[in-house]
Formats: C-alpha cells, sequence, structure tokens
C-alpha cells in the first residue's frame, strides 16, 4: 500500500526541484498559471476562444450572485433596500459603519482573531512535537500509538461538544478565551500531516546531528523545522481558517455578548433580517472580508493547506 | 533473534479488515433497524407511558350546545403548598452591610428594540445609584437563554433571568431559583398596585416564583387604508370569529386585498400560543387540572370539540381564499411581511403586542414603500365568544439561588426597580409591552401615550376586561415547549387541509406522551 | 557521544535491539505528551462519557439519571424522529455530494486552460472557500427570504418560478432541503474547485496529447485520462463532502430552523441533537446516544468509502 505517489510536478522536471518540492508533501497548486510544456495543445484559439471565454463569464456570474446582492444591499440605505436588488443605485458606507458598532462587530473580530491565533500556534506546537517523536524517534508500539491518534480524527465535533461544554464549564472558563480555544490545541490531522513530511527527510541529516552532538531538540529546531516550514504554513492557514469559521462550539460556550466570536455575531444579526436587512448584510461583508484579504495574501499556502491530504493517497 | 519488524503492509491490512467489518456491521444494523419502530423518542425508558395518574378532575363533560362545561374539581382547590422557606431565603437586608458596589448579572432574550428600552432601564438604575451595578447579557432568544441556563452550572448562571411564561413550572420544580415570593414577604413589598392577574399568572402550587416584567399578549394587526377600500370601519376592528369572518370577506371582495387574514403556525405564535388565548377567551380548559393551575398537569384537553371547532373555522377561511398561511414562522416576522406585501397582501393578522414598537419603527423607517406607521390599525385579538380577552403572556424576572447573601439581595433590589410605576411607565411607553401595576398608567410617559396614540392601550384594556374563570390563567405544563412544537405541527398539517380531529388527536397524544415522561423524570 | 542516533544499534530491519529499543522513550512521551492530553480530554473522554450517557434518561436539568441499557440505543435509533433525521441527512449528503463534486470537476476542468486571465477566473472559482458557513447561509438567506429577499424581489424571476414568493423556497417543504443543499454545495464550491485544480495539473499532459493524436476527442479524454487520473483527489473530495454534509448544522441553523412544519424536512442529525425546536433539546441522554449512533454512522460510512471506493482508486502512474 506504501506505493507513494510520484507526480510530474507542475512544469519541472528537474530531479533535485522534484526532491525539493516533494519534501513539503503536498502538490503545489498555480492558480494562476499556465501548464508550460503544452501550450500549444492547451490554448483554444479563435472561435473556441471566445466559446471558453463566454461560458467562463457566465459561470462566474452564477458563483459571485450571492456575493454581489449582498455587496449591493450593504451598500444601500435602509429605505431602498427593496428597490433594485440587482443594480447598485444608491450608495452609503453608513449601513457599513452602523453594522460596524451597533453590531459589535469590531469586538467580534478581534475575538475571532485571538482564539484563531491561540489555536492556531498551539496546533502547531503540538503537532510538531507529536509528529517528530512519530517520524523520527524509535519506541516500541510507536505504530500502535500512531494508529490511536490518527483514529480521533473518526469522531465528529458533534458529537462530544455537549460533554466538552461541561468540562470547560466545570474548568470555569466559559466566556473566556482559553474555554472557546483549548479542545481544539491539538489535531491528529497536524500531526498526520508533518509526520509525513518528517518522514521525508533523509535520514543523513540525522546522523550528521547525530556525529556533532545535537540533541533532539536542536535538530529539530535548527534543522528539521525550517525544512517544512511550508507545510507549516500551509497547516497554520488551515487551522487558522478553521477556527475563524467555527459556528458551533461559541455558541456553545458564551453566554456574555462581549465575548462572542464573529460566526455566533452573525447568528444574533440574523434575527434582524426581516426588518433591517440590509444591515445584516453589511454586518456579513464585515465578517468575510479578512478572510477574504487573507486568502488573496496567502493563496499559495491556503491552497497548499487544503491539497495536502488530496494528492497523495 | 530480532523479529521481524511487522511492516506497515500489515497495519494497513488490519486496518482494512477492521474498516470492511465496521462497514458490514453498520450495514447490518442499518437494515435490522430500518423498519421504523413508529414510536417517538421521547417515550424511551418509559414503564408505562400512559400512566394512571392521581386525576384531580374529572372529564369534561358537553352540553348541548356542544361547548364543553368546566367541571367542578373533586379535590381541594389548592394542593399541599410547601411552606416558602423551603424553597430558599431572599435576604433582602444584606446589600446594606456590602462593602462597595455589588455586581450582578441579568440574562435577557430581547432584541431590536426591546433590547434597546432594556438598556436604557439597566443604565437608569445603575446610574441612579451606587450599591448595585448590573450587566446585561443579551442571549438572543428566549430559547437561547433557556438553553443556556440549563446547560450551565450553577456558578455560570446569573443572578437575574428573564423567561417567557411558558417555563414556570419547568423552572419551578428545578431546585435552582428563588421565588421571588420569598424576597417580597421578607421585604414586605407592597403588591397592592400590581395587576392580580400579573402576578397570578407566576404562581405555581401556591407559590409566586417570578415577578412578572413584560407582559404581552396577541392583538390584531390590521391595514387601516385597506379597510377603507374595503368600506369597512377602520376604528371598529373584528372581534369575534364571525366577524372576522365577514371583514376578510368583504375584504376580498372589493379587491382591497388578496387575503383577509394572514395566520401562521409558529408554536409560540398561531400554533400555539394563539390557541392557548383562545381556548382562555372561549373559557375551556387547554390542559386537566384547571390548566395546570389546582394541581400539575397531566393531561391536555385541546383536542376536545372545541379545539376541532376552532381549528376547522380556521382551516375553512385558508380554503376559502379568505385567510392564508405563512407557515411556521420561524423569523417571527413572516405574517407581518404579508400583511406588507406589494403583490399579494394580506389585510390582518395577530401578533403579540410586544412587536408593536418594532412594527412601527420599521416602516417609520420606510421599509415598505408606500405603508407608514399611522396606516396600521391595532385592535383586540379576535376570537371565540362575545366579549374580547386574553391571558397573561410575556416573560418575568426569575433570581438565581446559591448565589450568596449580597448578590440575592442586590437581585432584588434590581427587580424592584424595574417594577417600579415609574420604570413600568417608561418601559410600557417604550416597547408596547402592558405595564405590570395599575398606577403606572397615570404617570408619564405613559399617561401620554396611552392619551396619543390609543393602539398601545388595546393590550392593557383587553388584559382587564378578561372574564374571570377557571381558563383565565395560562395552562401550565411541565414541558410546555414541546407540547406547543408538537400542537404547532398539527396545525401546520390542519392548514395545509388535514383532518382537523385526527391531527389534534395525534398532537394530543404526543403531548400527554410529553407530560408522561416529564413527570416521570421530574 | 551521546546524540539521537548515537546509540543507534540497528539491525538490518532497522529496529533496535535490546535496552535500546526503550532508550528514546521518556522523550517521545514527553513530546507527546502535550497532544495526548489534548486529544484525551477533549476527545476521547467524550466520546466515552456520551456512551455511557447514551444509554440513560434524565431529568431536565440532567440530574436524577436512570439507566436503561443498550436498549436505550436501539430504541433511539428506531425512533421516528431519529429515523427522519437520517432520512434527511442522507438526502443531504445524496444531494451536496454528487452535485458539488461534478461542479467542482466541471468548473476546473472548464478553467483548465491556457487563456490571458485565467488566473483571475480561477480566483473567483476559489473565492467560496473564504467564506463561513454563517457568511455563506445569511448570503443565501438574503436571496431565498420570500419577502425581503432578492430573487423575491426580481419581478421577472419571481414571475418565472412563484413558489420563491409564496410560500418561498425555505418554506416549503418541497424545496427546503434543495435550497439549504445549494447553499452548502455553494459553499464548498471553492474548496472543491482548488482540490480538482491540483489533481488536474497533476495529470501528465503528454497522455492528453497523445490520445488526441490518436483521434481522442475531448469527452473521450475525459473519462479514459482525467477522471481515472483524478482518482485520489475525487476519493478525497468525496470523504470531505459526505463528512461535511454530516456534520450540517450551521446551514440549517440559520436558514430554516430545523424546516418548515410538521414534516421537518431540514433537522439533520446534528440539528436533531442541537437545535433550537429539537424534542431531545433538554435531553442529555437522548442527546448523547444520538450523537454516538452520529459518530457510528459516519465510521461505517467513512469506511464503506475507503474500502469500496479506494480499491478502484488508480496509484501512481
Amino acid at each position: 500500500m506504501a506505493t507513494d505517489l510520484t507526480l510530474p510536478i507542475d512544469g519541472a522536471d528537474d530531479p533535485d526541484e522534484l526532491g525539493a518540492r516533494a519534501a513539503d508533501g503536498a502538490a503545489t497548486v498555480d492558480l494562476g498559471g499556465r501548464p508550460e510544456r503544452s501550450r500549444g495543445f492547451d490554448e483554444p484559439t479563435g472561435l473556441r476562444r471566445v466559446g471558453r471565454y463566454g461560458l467562463l463569464a457566465a459561470v462566474v456570474a452564477i458563483v459571485v450572485f450571492p456575493i454581489y446582492t449582498t455587496l449591493i444591499a450593504a451598500l444601500k440605505p435602509g429605505d431602498k433596500v427593496f428597490d433594485n436588488p440587482l443594480v447598485p443605485d444608491a450608495f452609503t458606507l453608513d449601513v457599513i459603519r452602523a453594522a460596524w458598532t451597533a453590531g459589535n462587530l469590531d469586538r467580534y473580530l478581534i475575538n475571532s482573531l485571538i482564539v484563531a491565533t491561540i489555536v492556531t500556534v498551539c496546533q502547531l506546537v503540538t503537532s510538531v512535537l507529536a509528529a517528530y517523536a512519530f517520524a523520527i524517534l524509535r519506541f516500541p508500539g510507536r505504530t500502535l500509538i500512531f494508529f490511536l491518534f490518527t483514529a480521533t480524527l473518526l469522531v465528529p465535533a458533534e458529537a462530544i461538544m455537549v460533554v466538552n461544554r461541561d468540562t470547560v464549564d466545570s474548568l470555569g472558563w466559559l466566556n473566556t478565551f482559553q474555554g472557546l480555544s483549548v479542545p481544539f490545541l491539538a489535531t491528529a490531522f497536524g500531526i498526520f500531516l508533518l509526520r509525513q513530511v518528517f518522514l521525508t527527510l533523509p535520514r543523513d541529516l540525522l546522523d550528521a546531528a547525530a556525529i556533532d552532538g545535537v540533541g533532539h531538540f536542536g535538530f529539530m529546531r535548527h534543522v528539521a523545522v525550517p525544512l517544512v516550514r511550508p507545510t507549516l504554513g500551509a497547516l497554520a492557514l488551515f487551522s487558522f481558517l478553521g477556527t475563524w469559521n467555527q459556528y458551533l462550539w461559541p455558541n456553545l460556550v458564551i453566554t456574555e455578548q462581549d465575548m462572542n466570536t464573529v460566526q455566533s455575531g452573525l447568528r444574533i444579526l440574523q434575527a434582524s433580517i426581516a426588518n433591517e436587512p440590509n444591515l445584516v448584510m453589511a454586518g456579513t461583508v464585515i465578517a468575510a472580508l479578512p478572510i477574504f484579504i487573507a486568502l488573496l495574501v496567502f493563496q499559495r499556502q491556503l491552497v497548499r493547506g487544503l491539497t495536502a491530504g488530496a494528492v497523495k493517497g | 533473534m530480532t523479529p521481524t519488524r511487522r511492516s506497515r503492509v500489515d497495519v494497513a491490512q488490519s486496518v482494512r479488515t477492521l474498516f470492511t467489518r465496521t462497514a458490514v456491521l453498520v450495514l447490518a444494523g442499518v437494515v435490522a433497524g430500518a423498519c421504523s419502530s413508529g414510536e417517538s423518542i421521547l417515550t424511551i425508558g418509559q414503564e408505562d407511558a400512559v400512566s394512571t395518574t392521581t386525576a384531580a378532575v374529572a372529564p369534561p363533560s358537553t352540553d348541548a350546545s356542544g361547548s364543553t362545561i368546566a367541571p367542578t374539581s373533586t379535590v381541594a382547590p389548592t394542593t399541599t403548598q410547601a411552606p416558602l422557606a423551603e424553597f430558599g431565603d431572599c435576604p433582602v437586608e444584606a446589600l446594606d452591610g456590602a462593602d462597595g458596589p455589588v455586581g450582578i448579572t441579568f440574562w435577557h432574550g430581547l432584541g431590536n428594540d426591546l433590547e434597546n428600552a432594556l438598556i436604557a432601564l439597566t443604565d437608569e438604575y445603575n446610574a441612579s445609584q451606587d450599591r448595585v451595578v448590573v450587566d446585561l447579557q443579551n442571549q438572543t432568544s428566549y430559547d437561547s437563554a433557556i438553553d443556556k441556563y440549563i446547560q450551565s452550572s450553577q456558578d455560570g448562571r446569573p443572578n437575574v433571568i428573564q423567561f417567557p411564561e411558558y417555563t414556570l413550572q419547568s423552572f419551578a420544580q428545578s431546585g435552582t431559583l428563588i421565588p421571588v415570593e420569598a424576597c417580597i414577604q421578607a421585604s414586605g413589598y407592597d403588591t397592592a398596585p400590581f395587576l392580580d392577574r400579573a402576578l397570578d399568572a407566576y404562581t405555581f402550587e401556591g407559590i409566586g416564583w417570578a415577578m412578572p416584567f413584560n407582559v404581552s399578549n396577541p392583538v390584531l394587526y390590521y391595514n387601516r387604508k385597506v379597510f377603507e377600500a374595503a368600506g369597512l370601519d377602520p376604528d371598529d376592528p373584528p372581534i369575534t370569529l364571525e366577524e372576522l369572518r365577514a371583514a376578510s370577506q368583504a375584504i376580498v371582495d372589493s379587491g382591497a386585498a388578496t387575503y383577509g387574514w394572514v395566520v401562521d403556525s409558529g408554536a409560540n405564535s398561531g400554533g400555539g400560543w394563539f390557541l392557548e388565548q383562545w381556548f382562555g377567551r372561549a373559557g375551556e380548559l387547554y390542559a386537566d387540572n384547571g390548566n395546570g393551575r389546582v394541581a400539575p398537569a397531566t393531561r391536555v384537553l385541546y383536542d376536545d370539540s372545541t379545539g376541532v371547532e376552532l381549528l376547522t373555522f380556521v382551516q375553512q377561511m385558508i380554503a376559502d381564499g379568505l385567510a392564508v398561511s405563512v407557515g411556521d414562522n420561524s423569523g417571527g416576522t413572516d405574517a407581518f411581511l404579508k400583511v406588507a406585501d406589494p403583490v399579494a397582501p394580506g389585510a390582518m393578522t395577530i401578533g403579540t403586542s410586544a412587536a408593536m414598537g418594532l412594527v412601527f419603527s420599521a416602516l417609520g423607517g420606510g421599509l415598505i414603500p408606500g405603508l407608514t406607521a399611522e396606516d396600521v390599525g391595532v385592535g383586540p385579538m379576535p376570537g371565540p365568544g362575545e366579549e374580547i380577552g386574553a391571558q397573561v403572556g410575556g416573560g418575568s424576572l426569575w433570581i438565581v439561588g446559591e448565589k450568596g447573601d449580597e448578590e440575592t439581595a442586590a437581585a432584588w433590589d434590581f427587580i424592584q426597580f424595574l417594577v417600579s410605576a415609574e420604570s413600568q411607565s417608561e418601559w410600557a411607553a417604550a416597547t408596547g409591552y402592558v405595564p405590570v401595576r395599575s398606577d403606572s398608567v397615570d404617570i408619564e410617559p405613559l399617561a401620554s401615550t396611552y392619551a396619543t396614540d390609543p393602539r398601545y392601550k388595546v393590550p392593557y384594556d383587553q388584559l382587564l376586561t378578561s372574564v374571570e374563570g377557571e381558563a383565565s390563567l395560562s395552562p401550565v405544563i411541565g414541558p410546555q415547549r414541546e407540547v406547543r412544537v408538537a400542537t404547532a405541527n398539527a396545525v401546520a398539517a390542519i392548514f395545509d387541509g388535514a383532518d382537523v380531529a385526527t391531527s389534534l388527536a395525534d398532537a394530543a397524544a404526543q403531548s400527554n406522551a410529553l407530560i408522561a415522561s416529564y413527570n416521570q423524570r421530574n | 557521544m551521546s546524540g539521537p542516533m548515537a546509540d543507534d544499534a540497528t539491525d538490518t530491519d532497522g529496529r533496535r535491539s535490546g535496552r535500546r529499543r526503550w532508550a528514546e522513550l521518556p522523550l517521545a512521551m514527553a513530546m507527546l505528551a502535550p497532544a495526548a492530553v489534548i486529544l484525551g480530554v477533549f476527545v476521547v473522554y467524550p466520546l466515552a462519557r456520551a456512551m455511557w450517557l447514551g444509554q440513560q434518561r434524565c431529568d431536565n436539568f440532567g440530574n436524577d439519571c436512570v439507566s436503561n441499557g443498550i436498549e436505550q440505543y436501539v430504541d433511539v435509533f428506531r425512533s421516528v424522529e431519529f429515523q427522519n433525521a437520517l432520512g434527511v441527512t442522507l438526502q443531504f449528503a445524496a444531494i451536496t455530494v454528487p452535485f458539488g463534486v461534478i461542479l467542482g470537476v466541471g468548473l476546473a476542468v472548464l478553467a483548465d486552460k491556457y487563456l490571458r486571465g485565467i488566473g483571475a477566473f480561477r480566483a473567483v472559482f476559489s473565492s467560496t472557500v473564504a467564506t463561513s458557513v454563517a457568511v455563506a447561509s445569511l448570503m443565501w438567506l438574503f436571496l431565498l427570504q420570500p419577502s425581503v429577499g432578492v430573487l423575491a424581489n426580481v419581478s421577472w424571476f419571481s414571475e418565472l418560478f412563484p413558489t420563491v414568493k409564496d410560500p418561498g423556497w425555505l418554506q416549503d417543504p418541497s424545496t427546503a432541503l434543495w435550497a439549504v443543499a445549494a447553499s452548502s454545495v455553494w459553499a464548498n464550491l471553492g474548496f472543491t474547485f482548488i482540490l480538482v485544480t491540483a489533481g488536474l495539473q497533476g495529470i501528465p499532459r503528454d497522455l492528453h496529447e497523445a490520445a488526441a493524436v490518436d483521434g481522442a476527442g475531448g469527452i473521450r479524454r475525459f473519462w479514459s485520462i482525467t477522471v481515472p487520473m483524478l482518482g485520489p483527489t475525487l476519493l478525497f473530495v468525496m470523504i470531505v463532502t459526505v463528512t461535511r454534509a454530516f456534520q450540517a448544522y450551521g446551514e440549517i441553523d440559520l436558514l430554516t430552523g430545523g424546516g418548515p412544519q410538521p414534516d421537518n424536512p431540514t433537522t439533520t442529525i446534528p440539528y436533531f441533537i442541537y437545535g433550537q425546536n429539537s424534542p431531545i433539546r433538554n435531553d442529555v441522554g437522548l442527546q448523547a446516544a444520538t450523537a454516538v449512533l452520529l459518530f457510528l454512522l459516519l465510521l461505517g460510512i467513512s469506511a464503506l468509502q475507503l474500502v469500496g471506493v479506494g480499491r478502484r482508486v488508480h496509484y501512481g502512474d
């Protein structure tokens, strides 16, 4: 079963490059690029080109439609909301400003940011430590214990949230950042991912470090971790995004309004959709904007993170 | 001799086998259980779900005209009342000895302008004295507040919490709250100006558990312009069911609106609460044991001829095109929006009086082009019988126990402020809630509000003129929320055209099972 | 000299012998400890406790619990409400998974050409990966709301589809689940698109070129080359989409609140456990039993997928 999947990575025939890229254990996807080698073959011309552009444009229109209408509503003053949902006629930033303050979204964004950061950092730390142990160290029962760790991936979050809430409550951590983050400080997914990447590190590196008298921690800090930086970046983004988007857990754990995260804040806003729909949409825009920007900036890492488990079998 | 290491392939192999076997097991389980047992999940673990309870009231008998007569109780009217002291002390003096302001938390479930009014009141309280500081926490909705309360440990619970009226029994029996009556008696608080109805509404087994705070009841909202266009008098809205039907007929015939009456089947509106209110107006019992007020209810009675008549009436109006249903109204405003619909509007709808402020301000903000706040008429709830009347609805304030003397005293101090005459006057004027005490009506700002905009006075008048009787207080049922949901399901089916008697009987059976399950476990 | 591998007396299998085996154990335990503690306390323990709770019935506040044994699990499974939720969940998965995969593959193939500005198109297609469940659901609520919603207020659309306004696609029992599924598919589109694009870029172009030279048209090449080579990617996409379908909660909470009464056609199993109108909402025992059943269900389905579909997945070249 352990057939490693060797894919010709996009655009590279060079074996050194291949090795370097394979070290991060994930495919790189060029969202903006072109398949270099077969330009002629894949490049439609003439009518087919126009047709392809047309089709793409039509699909874009459909995919973007909900975002488009949301933006329009968020920028319209209250009395014009039903006039022309498809055409932006009036334009004002007042609604967004109102959602920001009255909807308390500034507070919620900060809360989400803090929780997501805590979870991301801790997931990275615990995953690196555990993955290192599984990949580099040798001890009896290693495979079995790894299997047990991975088995936790099978437990859906919904099944355990009620009990987790009680645990957090008895620790006195309701309405705190600790309470919001502690169940997610370690994840078998991160351990799995990093272990795979650590396994690709050449043994010679380890032996060289041993000869130099560098202990495990030193090796980890100075050699192993820097080498797997791309995967760490991917995992970080994946964790951040996952925590930012959590909906059920904050709803369970928060009873003080000020500690709400952005997603549970949206739920509060939803109650007003019938009498102030543009306010709700403005809140949605505010909630979604940070992640859209993050996606643009960290495009490469995001894609790497999402594809990490996919292409390899 | 070193043993050969189990290769990765073997581990993978055993993982595969494990998965295969699990898959087969799950499939087998699915096949085995595929035939649904047909039983409700709630009856699991019940020995005999339909238990023979100590029936305190004989089944109602019907007279010739078809309406039921409330029979005389076969048990003494008041149950054996446990001494008040058993439920916790209210050390009202403790606040005097406190050094420094005592901080307490208050959970509520209001939104929009109702929340704003509550924030204003709380800020006023905090600013007016320095012994208590109140931290207001919005739990988004009543249901959310209830859930959070139940799930929290006692430490995580607030000092004061607002619960809706349909949770009386379950929280009275929870053992986690101190009856407000303990504080009233300990401090000698004068409840004479209070509306008796309001205080009685929150009395369970002889003890006053909660302080009524935001009292509401259903009222009729209607479009005055449509009434005029249909030749109806906009100052004389329909009061009886016959008038309701006649008005709807006139409206539809004249073409002033597409439908006369907009109904919904939400659990806390058309599918549950309004039905309870109609039974009250008809003088009929909704649940046994005197609507659960004489002794804890053991079963519901709404599948009798009254219930069938009422819902058949509504179903008939829908079938005749005079009324339209907007579904379960999960957003809370679907019925109102149907009245404001530009294409196929309705003319009237029954809604809670608590929504008055929201309706007026939303229309005043220009939400619906062509419709202003002045175009909305508010009248008493139409229903069975000739006289108007309604039961107390809305929410109340509860004091959470085991919080320490100072915090308990602080909670009581805050509650006193919220139900003072001035506060209730402000509150009612800002929101459309009914003031819980009659002396608030003569104080500003409510006096002016009632004088200038009599629409705000409708729910108040409706409450005062209600006929006294066994059904004048709303039903108290242990699992009342769940019972309302079961009833709402039946009402939704009825609005879709299902047979009324069967649907009601099914809902009643489900409700009785819920009640039995609750009584067994609590 | 001490060091990571200094004491590594390995035999031919790489396995360490004698007392060397245990040398790194303390260090390993120390490094595994943080993750082990978190996973143990917040994953393993709750699951075990839920299994125990699941055979009890308690009062509204979680006290005075009575044990009913393993039969309670069977009874919960066979109850009307659970079977309804199970049916809805399976239906939901049956809609979102095929549509999600097909649309994702379709978009990826559409954008898999050398064209000027193709990057912008790809960026747009992947943009929904940035929307959370709450954001996407609110956007779609605004679209589908029968009175204030967008689609209801676009006159030509509401004339073409009168049910979008009366009673509204979220309020009509026959369309409610489809509407929720549409929102979910849309939200997952970006994610699926990125994954499939990655997979497509891993297929060697010479395969396609060679087949084209041999006279195979676009569609033929798609089914004979693209789809098989996308095997591992599609498997992963399917597993993720199915898991998400079984964990659908936020969409339902924000869009329908469990579905138009009385049939509750949008109450999935997670919503049945935690939702606002759920009959078991304050019943800890029944909630736990349903949660454990959900876990077993997902376990079985993952197993089925890996075993059934995984066999046919083509690895390597």
